[in-house]
């Protein structure tokens, strides 16, 4: 029996300490039969860093939160076989089920193989695909089919069907065609593709590789974030690997398919998100959206047919090929197939990448996956979509997650970000952080986006200040559905959604800080109001030593008052008064 | 004619191997912008115009891809760039008051690099770390699960560091 | 090719297939609004005001999204609109928008001020160029008696003109008159009529309200006739302006001019008496009151019913026709009560009469005075006597005829809802003048009577629509000093009296267009934003002695030459923006209502540059169609122009914005050609 551990090193569990446990763990097993391995992010970020005990192939121990001085004690187990030493640093029984609840297909390797190993990924079923039908002269038309059956629809947020797009691409005249990864992810909120990069490279390229097949594309580039850079390393070692095992190159496998591969890295432009905004970008100018028509499928890259499809799209197409497009199909609702993976976070209990079919309930996920809301708040909203999508209330919370379904709620799909929130977060101030984001992402070119997201920033900027004025409701909804209208990208069009679904469901509290200039969720500092209460104070200065601006006076043992006029509304008072004596309004 | 567009004079030698590589590599002009970037830790003004040169541009084009773009630098930056993240979920997660305990301690603004040239600091979107809110990454090193006194602690580590070379 | 058939607004066009739904409506004679679409480079989608809304895509069924007719191909069956609520409304938004973000002043803030909208600047400019027929040309599309107003105007343009801010403003009254003038002299220029449109208008009252209405209606094609109870036209012009100010052959010359274009004038015909209002509303289409405030208003003081107690209107009425006996007023004490311009005719006109004293008798001192300043200064050089903070009290007589006016004394309080210090009596203290006549001048207002069933305001003048100037009568409108506030001064008539005639010609025409202000963009610009203009006095109006001047009725000022007028002229510092006419931003932004003062908020500031060669680049007025840079790119291959920077804060700048720089453009000037606003403007070349 072969005894091997694996620590995860996603950038979350490196960042959680992984690397210096995983240096600690060498150490122990000098000399020892024991091997060490690396392997990318299983998803369940809230217990980084995460190692894991291999007998064989079976998972004999799952350590979670584990630091270096624990590695003596998990290098005695692992050579010994006796597990009784590191019984605390187990996963939990409710922990694991965050993960026995999902079903993975795109994340099918995360976390289980080595990210740096062809080898690993081959033993994992990796380029199994992309062989079958080179092999076995499977017809690009049927590959598009098989996608097609599949119901496989674009993840990166607009859902469209990827076989269309592909076909679409396939169809257009001409020799010279691009295959495009978009893993520009920049929807805050959102990683799954730095995760799937990171830790599954392999099956990203031979997604890739069966989609430049099927459209006839001789180049395939990623676009990758330059925020991702362990993302972009382990890729072009991936890429390197891959073209050494003859899998990227000319005449792939003796075929007369051949495909080369380059990354190209952003340089943080949000809009490059947009496909004819990261076309731009690809050609080394200004990432601004062109206009649609011509699609990219008839004059995208050079003005040649180009495809483009996110990475989690990509990474479902091998499984796909494998297992059939029915398999796939048979997952989801009638609307929308297969799984979707969603990153989540916020004050959520278990916060990480969560993949489940479509059809599950926003409850189910939440609650059941995600543990529900952390510190025993209560939940109030989870945005969907990031700066594209909206906030879901909790009298929603049994919507079915389907693209149809979400999009009924105001929120969308998108690349799957969850941010869940709870009873003390600002949704105005939730909707100004949205639109501070876009203006600043706004690449400026159409005068709806570029002015019209300024001035609902402005707008939502002087309401949380206590500034709103009579009517500003109504003039966001205007000027949200005049950009909405006349917005010439994806960024701009969307931009308003943030706006428009607080305002549906969160009225009151926009009403609240315009007319009676008090924010519920005691989050706007211009609008809150702090006060001793006499009897409850005992005078033990404490806030008073505390208060940055002295603004806080009386002797001790007597009551303590706060002077409105210095107070600076930080409130440190309110946070260490230890007899609840500090009230907030 | 020699450009005497910028009082800087930078060592145009060192961009040699990335121009032999790319200038001839039709929209290659970001990925050049990227290396010359890590070569002189931002973008000088005779280095773009050197580009815009020897790319068969004009600097107005170079000049506009850079300002595009929240990675390319017009001013030298610190040792440390520290890039604190301001997605959403760190945003839930009170980066506000990371934020404002980097800034104080270090006594510098959005944008801004200390007297000694140490620190840059600078609010970036999101860093795809989500789930270890609130974030920051100081070169390429991520730091999550972030307090104010944490990242002092941080801060301190590396000032010690430094001190002790 | 195949061609394609569809609709624009529900008009058939057809073009090739592949055609842009701009460039289709183009060639069909459509003009769809753009601002960033130019036909020599690619196709950008920047401003969005091409938005159109497809309601029948060919098989039934709307599109659901806007498109932009730049790149939306026109396809068979499509039925394309651009004037539904939705393409309204996307493109108000655009426009509001971008002027939200527009630094710049269309025009000059002496033709805001104008009541009437006068091109200030433009007439001023030509007259810089020394062409006094043009400027007249300009003059007259607002004024239609330019050397009459030029001399009697109180000029609110040179009270917002900026060379006040520099040293003092612009001579712009005196100038318009110096330009009219000259133009009287010879090759008079005139107006071309419209071709007739068999509508008939009447217009009651001969003065600068009904006239200016009667030549605006007759440009228009519409037979007009104006009425006059006076026996000449001119109305006030010509009866409460002393000659000394207003020469009536100048007058008379003028009104001709007017007549010339085939307007018939009727004097001595007085509605209620001669006609009724009830016959001229059977008789014409239209029918516009321009009656005037004839009657002095009462200062109800006892002792008013006294002989030698008259309105100021009443007292220069004849003499200032030049019809009546002049008064020997020699060995006589004047009192005047007012402090407005009829009071500075009325104390003026008194000491031409011989007067021995005259007195003006005004309750607040001489920094409140509504009468403008030189009429003061000139009045106190003829020897008029100020009794400052005084108001009558009291007429005492002797033997029914007026001998002494007793005058309350006054101080000043607190300021009242028009920031002036309102008076209040000094409790106790009087003074007493011993005087021959008095004259009220404290205020005009219309004589109604004749206007049966006409609604009146409470104030008892006429009440008129403020957008469209009828009266509670269909077809009946009422202009000027009759109307709404009372009187005023003749340009605010003239303003009105154009106004007026456009909603007639409307409603002639068959759809009434209320009048509704323009949308202009405008700036704040300060004393220290003009410190480095170099500093050029005004010119000042050479006039007569006072000694001989206040002897006879002959004109007080000697007028400009021609030098002084063109070096008067050519102070203007032209801050109206030199593109105003071509400008395809105001002009899409004054099709429709627009309020971007909604969307106030932060502008971007840059400043006006003068680093291309031949070109000023002001970068407020710049929308950031990018026209510029791809044409230097696309057509001039120049590629000198970028963007620089993202999302709001962008700005376009040339290559060499650094002074050390070597390159320089080729000087095509494309790039500003192709400017839709007047960001890009060509300098002339030294």
């Amino acid at each position: 029996m072969s005894i091997r551990i694996a620590v995860g090193k996603g950038s979350c569990g490196i960042a959680a300490g992984a690397q210096k446990v995983y240096d600690a763990l060498e150490s122990a097993l000098q000399g020892s039969a024991v091997t060490l391995g690396t392997v990318g992010c299983i998803g369940m970020c809230w217990l980084e860093p995460i190692v894991d005990i291999y007998e064989d192939d079976r998972l004999a121990a799952r350590l979670v939160q584990v630091q270096p001085k624990d590695a003596g004690i998990i290098a005695d187990a692992a050579k010994s076989g006796d597990y009784s030493g590191v019984e605390a640093l187990r996963i939990t029984d409710g922990d694991s089920s965050f993960l026995t609840q999902q079903t993975r297909i795109a994340l099918r390797n995360c976390g289980i193989i080595d990210p740096e190993s062809i080898e690993s990924a081959k033993a994992a079923g990796g380029y199994s695909a992309i062989t079958h039908i080179l092999k076995d002269g499977v017809s690009p038309e049927d590959v598009i089919e098989c996608i097609k059956v599949s119901g496989l629809a674009g993840r990166g947020g607009a859902g469209f069907p990827t076989w269309f797009k592909w076909n679409a691409a396939r169809q257009s005249a001409g020799d010279e065609k691009y295959l495009i990864c978009n893993a520009d992810e920049g929807d805050p909120g959102a990683f799954m593709d730095r995760a799937v990069i990171e830790s599954d490279p392999h099956t990203l390229i031979e997604g890739m590789l069966i989609g430049a097949y099927a459209i006839g594309a001789k180049e395939a580039i990623v676009y990758v974030r330059a925020e991702y850079p362990l993302a972009i390393r382990r890729l072009a070692h991936a890429i390197k690997e891959a073209r050494s095992a003859g899998y990227i190159g000319k005449s792939i496998m003796g075929s007369a398919f051949s495909c080369e591969f380059r990354i190209k890295a952003g340089a943080g432009a949000f809009v490059c998100g947009e496909e004819t905004a990261l076309i731009e970008s690809l050609q080394g100018q200004r990432g601004m959206p062109r206009l649609k028509p011509p699609f990219p499928a008839q004059a995208g890259y050079w003005y040649k047919p180009s495809n483009i499809n996110n990475v989690e799209t990509f990474a479902n197409v091998s499984w796909i090929i494998n297992n059939g497009g029915e398999a796939f199909a048979a997952m989801g609702t009638e609307d929308s197939k297969g799984t979707k993976v969603f990153a989540l976070t916020g004050k959520i209990r278990r916060g990480g990448l969560v993949e489940i079919p479509m059809g599950m309930t926003l409850r189910q996920v939440i609650f059941d996956i995600g543990g529900g809301i952390r510190g025993g708040k209560a939940f109030k909203a989870v945005q969907m979509g990031g700066p594209s999508g909206g906030c879901i209330p909790a009298s929603l919370l049994d919507t079915v997650i389907d693209y149809k379904k979400l999009a009924a709620t105001g929120a969308i799909m998108g690349s799957g970000g969850m941010v869940v929130m709870d009873e003390d977060t600002c949704m105005v101030s939730m909707a100004k952080f949205f639109l501070d984001f876009t203006a600043k992402e706004s690449c400026g070119k159409c005068v709806h986006c570029r002015i019209g997201t300024k001035r609902l920033q402005e707008i939502l900027t002087r309401i949380v200040e206590g500034k709103g004025r009579g009517g500003d409701i109504e003039l966001l909804e205007e000027l949200c559905s005049g950009v909405k209208d006349g917005a010439l990208c994806g960024l701009g069009q969307t931009a308003p959604n943030p706006v428009l679904s607080t305002l549906r469901y969160f009225r009151d509290e926009f009403e609240a800080h315009i007319t009676e200039k008090r924010c519920p969720a005691h989050t706007c500092t211009d609008l809150l109001h702090y006060e001793i209460n006499a009897d409850a104070c005992k005078g033990c200065t404490l806030c008073a030593k505390k208060c940055p601006v002295g603004a806080i006076s009386g002797s001790v043992k007597q009551p303590h008052s706060i002077d409105q006029k210095q107070c600076i509304k930080c409130g440190q008072c309110f946070a260490n008064c230890k007899f609840g004596a500090v009230t907030v309004k | 004619m020699q450009c005497q567009c910028s009082k800087t004079q930078s060592d145009l030698s060192l961009l040699e191997p990335v121009l032999a590589n790319y200038a001839a590599v039709k929209g290659s002009l970001i990925t050049i912008l990227q290396q010359a970037q890590e070569i002189y830790g931002y973008l000088p003004m005779d280095v773009i115009y050197h580009i815009a040169e020897k790319t068969g541009t004009t600097p107005a084009r170079v000049l506009g891809v850079a300002t595009f773009y929240t990675q390319f630098r017009f001013q030298p930056v610190g040792k440390y760039l520290i890039m604190l993240c301001d997605g959403t979920a760190c945003h839930v997660n009170g980066s506000a008051r990371i934020a404002a305990a980097v800034q104080e301690y270090l006594g510098v603004e959005n944008g801004g690099t200390t007297a000694d040239g140490l620190f840059s600091f600078s609010i970036v979107a999101c860093l795809g770390c989500c789930s270890l809110s609130p974030v920051m990454m100081i070169n390429e090193d991520t730091y999550g699960s972030l307090t104010p006194a944490k990242v002092l602690d941080i801060l301190k580590e590396i000032q010690a560091k430094e001190a002790a070379q | 090719m195949k061609e394609i058939h569809f609709t624009i607004n529900g008009i058939p066009c057809t073009c090739e297939e592949g055609t842009s739904i701009l460039q289709a409506a183009k060639l069909n004679g459509i003009e769809i609004p753009n601002l960033c679409n130019d036909e020599s480079v690619r196709v950008y989608g920047a401003c969005g005001l091409c938005a159109v809304e497809v309601l029948d895509d060919g098989r039934g069924k709307p599109v659901p999204k806007l498109l932009r007719a730049c790149s939306a191909k026109a396809m068979d069956g499509y039925a394309v609109r651009f004037d539904t609520e939705r393409v309204n409304q996307s493109r108000k938004i655009a426009l509001e928008l971008l002027m939200s973000d527009h630094t710049g002043d269309c025009r000059g803030p002496c033709q805001l001020n104008c009541p009437a909208g006068t091109d200030c600047q433009g007439y001023v400019k030509k007259i810089a160029e020394g062409d006094f027929h043009g400027a007249v040309e300009i003059i007259k599309e607002k004024i239609p008696i330019p050397a009459s107003i030029g001399r009697v105007c109180p000029h609110p343009c040179e009270q917002n003109c900026r060379r006040g801010l520099v040293e003092a403003p612009l001579s712009i009254a005196f100038l318009k008159a110096h330009a009219a003038d000259r133009d009287l002299e010879a090759d008079t220029y005139r107006p071309q009529t419209a071709p007739e449109t068999g509508k008939r208008a009447a217009v009651i009252g001969g003065g600068p309200a009904g006239l200016t209405a009667a030549f605006e209606l007759r440009k228009k094609g519409h037979a007009v006739t104006v009425y006059d109870a006076s026996a000449k036209m001119g109305g006030m012009l010509r009866y409460g302006i002393p000659a000394y100010r207003l020469p009536k052959d100048l007058l008379d010359r003028e009104i001709a001019e007017i007549a010339a274009l085939g307007i018939t004038m009727k004097n001595g015909v007085r509605l209620g008496t001669d006609m009724t209002l009830e016959q001229l509303r059977s008789e014409y289409d239209a029918v516009i009151l321009a009656t005037g405030a004839w009657s002095s208003m009462a200062m109800r003081v006892p002792g008013e019913e006294l002989g030698g107690v008259t309105g100021g209107i009443q007292f220069l009425h004849d003499i200032s026709s030049g019809e009546g006996e002049i008064p020997d007023l020699s060995g006589k004490k004047v009192a005047v009560c007012g402090g407005g311009n009829t009071a500075m005719d009325a104390c003026r006109t008194a000491i031409r009469c011989g007067a021995d004293t005259v007195y003006v008798i005004y309750r607040r001192t001489r920094s409140e005075m509504p009468a403008e300043d030189i009429e003061i200064e000139e009045s106190i050089e003829e020897g008029v006597t100020y009794k400052f903070l005084t108001n009558p009290a009291e007429i005492i007589g002797e033997n029914g005829h007026v001998k002494q006016i007793k005058l309350q004394i006054m101080e000043l309080g607190e300021p009242d809802a028009s920031g002036r210090r309102s008076p209040v009596p000094v409790e106790g203290r009087f003074e007493t003048l011993n005087v021959d006549l008095v004259i009220m001048a404290i205020g005009q207002k219309p004589d109604v009577s004749g206007l049966d069933g006409v609604a009146l305001t409470k104030k008892g003048t006429i009440e008129a629509d403020a957008a469209t100037y009828l009266t509670n009568l269909e077809n009946v409108y009422a202009i000027g000093d009759a109307t709404n506030r009372g009187a005023s001064i003749a340009i605010e008539a003239i303003g009105e009296g154009g106004r007026c005639a456009a909603v007639v010609d409307s409603v002639l025409r068959g759809e009434m267009k209320p009048y509704r202000a323009p949308f202009y963009s405008k700036k704040t610009v300060t004393a220290a934003d003009l410190a480095d203009r170099e500093k050029l006095p005004r010119h000042q109006m050479p006039v007569r002695p006072a000694a001989e001047r206040a002897k006879d009725f002959k004109p007080v000022n000697l007028g400009f030459s021609d030098e002084t007028a063109i070096a008067e002229a050519k102070r203007c510092l032209e801050c109206g923006c030199y593109d105003y006419h071509d400008c395809k931003l105001i002009r899409y932004a004054q099709q429709q209502e627009i309020h971007p003062e909604r969307f106030d908020g932060e502008k971007n500031t840059h400043e006006t540059e003068r680093r291309l060669v031949c070109i000023e680049r002001d970068n407020g007025k710049c929308i950031l169609c990018g026209l510029c840079v791809r044409i230097c790119d696309e057509t001039a291959k120049q590629g000198i122009l970028g963007m620089v920077g993202r999302g709001f804060p962008t700005v376009i700048k040339p290559e060499f914005n650094t002074p050390e720089t070597v390159r320089v453009c080729a000087d095509c000037m494309k790039c500003a050609a192709a400017c839709p606003t007047g960001a890009l403007k060509i300098l002339t070349k030294n």
